[in-house]
């Protein structure tokens, strides 16, 4: 019996263990494909057995994302085949499917899953305790690639919920003293475990406080509370931390105490919104930041406005208070207005006041310049008023010429200052600026009295305008002037046509260019000085340039020297910091050096012409005038009585023996002879017979003589030679003036005809017209000479022998 | 008269509004369905060739020319819920057998299926009470194969069955919700007659 017993449980184990070499650990009749949900560890080799019915063909046999060529199906049976695979890969879903195909079955009729992974591999076990009541791990957990309850979790021996996010916690005592804290983690491929050692009372991660509130809101302070969950907290020593922000800064303070449940924060600003966080923990043994509370908001309180930043501007003999626009965590409210007292600082009981709305921040007064005065500025919103801000405004004082003013250049939007200090500067520096020329908004800032230099940006500074920027001392009276400084933010290039129009001047061969000077409103950079460009527009080659002296501005003229006569392009540009600029161009031909002179010439010959056409017409329009002075006409002769008259005649008939005559020129008629002498005005006897006339402007005139009465003539006794042109002694051409004299009273006086002294004449009736007597010297071998005449004004009628 | 007529057109008006919802509701379910179809044929490399076997999971009376508005409503809703019953126990067993890893956008596509499945019911069910005026009772869960298989596989097979089988009650209950209205107005329109007809003849 006992044998029977035996072969039985014999033949059944062995029949088991033939069935466990199939690779399952069921019996696999049934049709479907085995092993099924079984774990694999990535690398292994697998044989998967497909298992059909009675009666289906077999098709195909495959793993899902598996491509090897070389798995190959096998036939085991005509019912059972089988697939053997290098498992190389895990299981990107938690397990992978074996899929089993029969023929002429459109529905996937067998499969398995197989889960393929890895054993665990978890590390960096961390304990700690957060309500000192229970155990926290952390640690670092491997992927196995499993299906998530086939990887077990145990934390001091008890299964963790969920382990796979590498964090459990278990309900424990918690005691002071180490002890071993041991994490188990296992699945179907193997098993590790994790231990810490660690004394959990020294490893208390707090929770965040609950329920934070704003208890107590005032204008600079507020009190926060909270209270704990985890009553244990109550009786630990505990640092908490308070982040405090607004307006996008934060600010972080600590706060102590056992079991600390409230918060004083102060150094608010009023009327200001806020934002505060906690997280807390243990002072001693400090092992980690709680978790933050939930954030809280408050609102302070208003306050009066802080004290305004005030400064002054003398302008157009005003001065200008100005103040800084308070910002939103200065007004602590809304400002409502601004209020400006000021007095005379020796008499500060009549002080005035005056109101300025909310929305101007400058007041313009007119002060007395030769007076010191004491202003101050309040701001008001609906709490009150602000502390006075002071300002002192000094006497007007114009000689700023000991206060020394550098050129300054900015760099990076802005400008850098520094200065020496002052012994005077008892409460620091005041910096301001404002546009060297143009609309002046002043801008200033106030420097701590320990330092000496200031970088001053604002976002009004721009490039290209020159600023004037001044330091003063501030004191306890009024600010004091140091120095000046003058620049740009940044140099600009100046446009073209700066220089419009430019003025020329050619000297031969030599060009000068000249403009005027350029105003400080046009200049965006610093000018150095300038450059004169030419090229000529005939010849490439011909071109050059002239500059002055760098450090000489206020030039206004370059000249360009030896150039040929051709067309020209002249540019004048200044030279700043920022490069030439300001380019203008002037094109013009210069002018021949014989043009010129033909242009000299022309223009003498059109003086001279115009000059003589001007005489010329006066000439003509008083000509008459003119005549008559210069060239007065011959009056003609008047014969009077005494010509009919011998006996009233002066003049009487030579004696014959003693006239020049031949004989065949014996006339009845006594003739005058007259011979040749020096010409008269022009008029020459042939016989150089020299006579006298005399002649008025307007003429001849017969003038009575009235003083002279000469001797009785004698004519001489010589003969006259007989010539047409001989002059004879003929009393019927008496109608000339003949200053007819004896040889003694010629011999004596020679009255000087010239001199027009009046002559008295032999004849009455014709006397010249002229005061001017003109006559004939006579040397004594003459004085017996006959008495002279003119030929031409005497026409003596022809012998005709002659 | 006057108020009963109104009634009625507000009656009638409000289950055209209903249904037009419910319609709205269905068609947006069927194109969240065929996502959902298609990113379970990528996560579990189904090619088109894997089919699940034919035949309804749920269990609700064939259909038929038959049946009237409120039969087909009924019928329709009875269905669904099933569907969603069957959902959320496909969702549950995944996780549970297997689940794990990082969710993704499969797990987000399958929740807003559940959660647009739950939204045409209770539309489903304001028609049902509109036509009916009864309370709709929750259908009887019965026989229907909760416990899904055991075997991988077959559990993977099981949930594709049961999201192709949310998406065929779906087109169902578009194409019933669309020939509605006009049925419900003939339907609301006959009630009354015959309520009046009722009431003038026991007067």
């Amino acid at each position: 019996m006992i044998t029977w017993l035996l072969l039985v449980s014999l033949f059944c184990k062995s029949t088991q263990d033939g069935n466990r070499q199939n690779n399952g650990n069921e019996i696999s009749t049934t049709a479907g494909v085995y092993p099924r949900n079984r774990v694999f560890k990535v690398g292994s080799r697998v044989t998967f057995r497909c298992v059909l019915s009675a009666g289906q063909i077999f098709d195909k046999m495959y793993l899902t994302g598996y491509n090897d060529p070389d798995m190959k199906t096998e036939m085991i049976s005509n019912q059972t085949y089988a697939l053997t695979v290098h498992l190389n890969k895990p299981s990107n879903s938690t397990c992978t499917d074996v899929k089993c195909h029969i023929q002429h079955v459109d529905t996937t009729k067998y499969g398995t899953c197989a889960h393929i992974g890895y054993p665990p591999g978890d590390v960096d076990l961390k304990c700690e305790t957060r309500d000192l009541e229970s155990v926290e791990c952390r640690w670092t957990a491997r992927d196995t690639h499993l299906a998530r309850k086939l990887t077990t979790y145990q934390l001091v021996g008890r299964s963790c919920v969920d382990g796979s996010k590498g964090r459990c916690s278990q309900k424990v005592q918690v005691d002071v003293g180490e002890r071993n804290w041991t994490l188990t983690v296992q699945n179907e491929l193997g098993k590790v475990e994790l231990s810490d050692r660690a004394d959990l009372t020294k490893r208390v991660h707090m929770f965040a406080p609950e329920g934070v509130t704003a208890s107590t809101v005032n204008a600079r302070s507020v009190s926060l509370k909270w209270v704990w969950t985890v009553q244990q907290y109550n009786n630990i020593n505990i640092t908490c931390q308070i982040n405090v922000s607004h307006d996008g800064t934060n600010t972080m303070s600590k706060y102590f105490g056992v079991g600390l449940n409230f918060a004083v924060l102060t150094d608010l600003i009023p009327n200001w919104l806020y934002n505060v966080t906690v997280r807390c923990g243990t002072t001693q043994n400090f092992w980690n930041w709680g978790d933050w509370s939930t954030s809280v908001n408050f609102h302070t309180r208003g306050d009066v406005p802080d004290a305004l930043d005030v400064w002054m501007q003398r302008k157009d003999g005003q001065i200008i208070i100005t103040w800084k626009m308070l910002l939103a965590n200065q007004s602590h409210g809304d400002i409502t207005d601004y209020v400006v007292t000021w007095a005379n600082t020796t008499e500060t009981e009549q002080q005035n006041r005056r109101k300025v709305a909310h929305n101007k921040h400058h007041l313009s007064l007119s002060l007395d310049t030769t007076k010191e005065y004491t202003v101050t500025v309040t701001a008001s919103n609906k709490i009150g008023r602000s502390s006075p801000s002071t300002m002192i405004v000094p006497r007007f004082s114009p000689d700023t010429s000991r206060v020394k003013t550098s050129l300054i250049t900015g760099s990076s939007g802005g400008f850098s200052l520094s200065w020496s200090a002052s012994p005077v500067a008892s409460c620091g520096y005041i910096v301001d600026w404002c546009p060297t020329s143009g609309h002046c908004s002043v801008e200033w800032l106030k420097v701590p009295p320990n330092e000496t230099n200031a970088s001053v940006f604002s976002k009004n500074l721009k490039d290209g305008v020159r600023y004037s920027l001044s330091i003063y001392a501030c004191t306890q009276g009024a600010p004091v002037l140091l120095e000046r400084r003058e620049g740009y933010v940044r140099q600009e290039r100046m446009q073209n046509r700066l220089f419009d129009p430019l003025e020329w001047k050619q000297q031969e061969s030599n060009v000068e260019v000249s403009w005027i000077p350029i105003p400080q409103t046009s200049r965006t950079a610093f000018i150095q000085g300038y450059i004169l460009y030419w090229s000529d527009n005939n010849d490439n080659n011909n071109n050059g340039n002239v500059s002055t002296d760098l450090g000489n501005p206020e030039a206004t003229s370059l000249t360009a020297r030896n150039l040929k006569i051709s067309s020209y392009t002249f540019t004048v540009k200044a030279q700043t910091a920022v490069g030439e600029c300001g380019d203008t161009s002037l094109i013009l031909t210069l002018d021949s050096l014989t043009d010129d002179l033909i242009k000299t010439l022309l223009i003498s010959l059109v003086t001279v012409f115009s000059l003589l056409s001007l005489i010329t017409v006066i000439c003509y329009r008083h000509w008459a005038c003119i005549k008559q002075t210069v060239y007065p006409p011959v009056p003609k002769p008047l014969l009077t009585e005494w010509l009919t008259s011998p006996g009233e005649h002066s003049c009487h008939p030579l004696p014959v023996d003693q006239c020049y005559y031949s004989e065949a020129d014996i006339m009845d008629i006594p003739e005058l002879h007259c011979k040749s002498g020096a010409p008269v005005n022009g008029y020459v006897s042939h016989k150089n017979i020299p006579f006298v006339f005399a002649q008025t402007p307007n003429g001849y005139y017969n003038q009575p003589l009235k003083k002279f009465t000469p001797e009785p003539l004698i004519l001489p006794t010589t003969t006259i030679p007989s010539q047409s042109s001989s002059f004879r002694c003929v009393f019927p051409n008496l109608s000339y003036s003949l200053i007819m004299q004896t040889l003694d009273q010629q011999s004596k006086s020679a009255p000087d005809p010239l001199e027009g002294t009046d002559i008295e004449r032999n004849w009455n009736g014709y006397q010249p017209q002229s005061h001017t007597i003109f006559s004939l010297n006579q040397t004594n071998e003459d004085s017996e000479s006959p008495m002279s005449c003119v030929s031409t004004y005497i026409l003596f009628p022809q012998s005709p022998s002659t | 008269m006057a108020d009963r007529r109104t009634r009625g057109m507000t009656g009638s008006d409000l289950s055209r509004t209903t249904a037009a919802r419910a319609t709205a509701i269905a068609e947006q379910l069927r194109y969240e369905c065929s996502i959902l179809l298609e990113l379970y044929r990528t996560k579990e490399s189904f090619t088109a060739e894997v089919t699940v076997a034919d035949g309804r999971l749920v269990s609700v009376p064939p259909p038929s020319s038959q049946l009237d508005t409120r039969d087909k409503l009924w019928r329709l809703h009875s269905a669904l819920l099933q569907c969603r019953s069957l959902l959320e126990r496909a969702i549950a067993k995944e996780e549970e057998e297997l689940g794990g890893g990082m969710k993704g956008e499969y797990e987000a596509q399958r929740r807003m299926v559940k959660e647009r499945l739950s939204l045409l019911l209770i539309n489903t069910g304001e028609l049902l009470k509109a036509v009916d005026g009864t309370v709709v009772l929750t259908p009887d869960l019965e026989g229907l194969e909760l416990d899904g298989p055991t075997i991988l596989f077959e559990l993977k097979l099981w949930v594709y069955r049961i999201f192709k089988e949310v998406d065929y009650w779906t087109k169902t209950a578009i194409t019933t919700l669309q020939g509605l209205p006009t049925v419900i107005a003939k339907e609301r329109a006959g009630t009354t007659r015959r309520a009046r007809s009722t009431r003038s003849a026991r007067r």
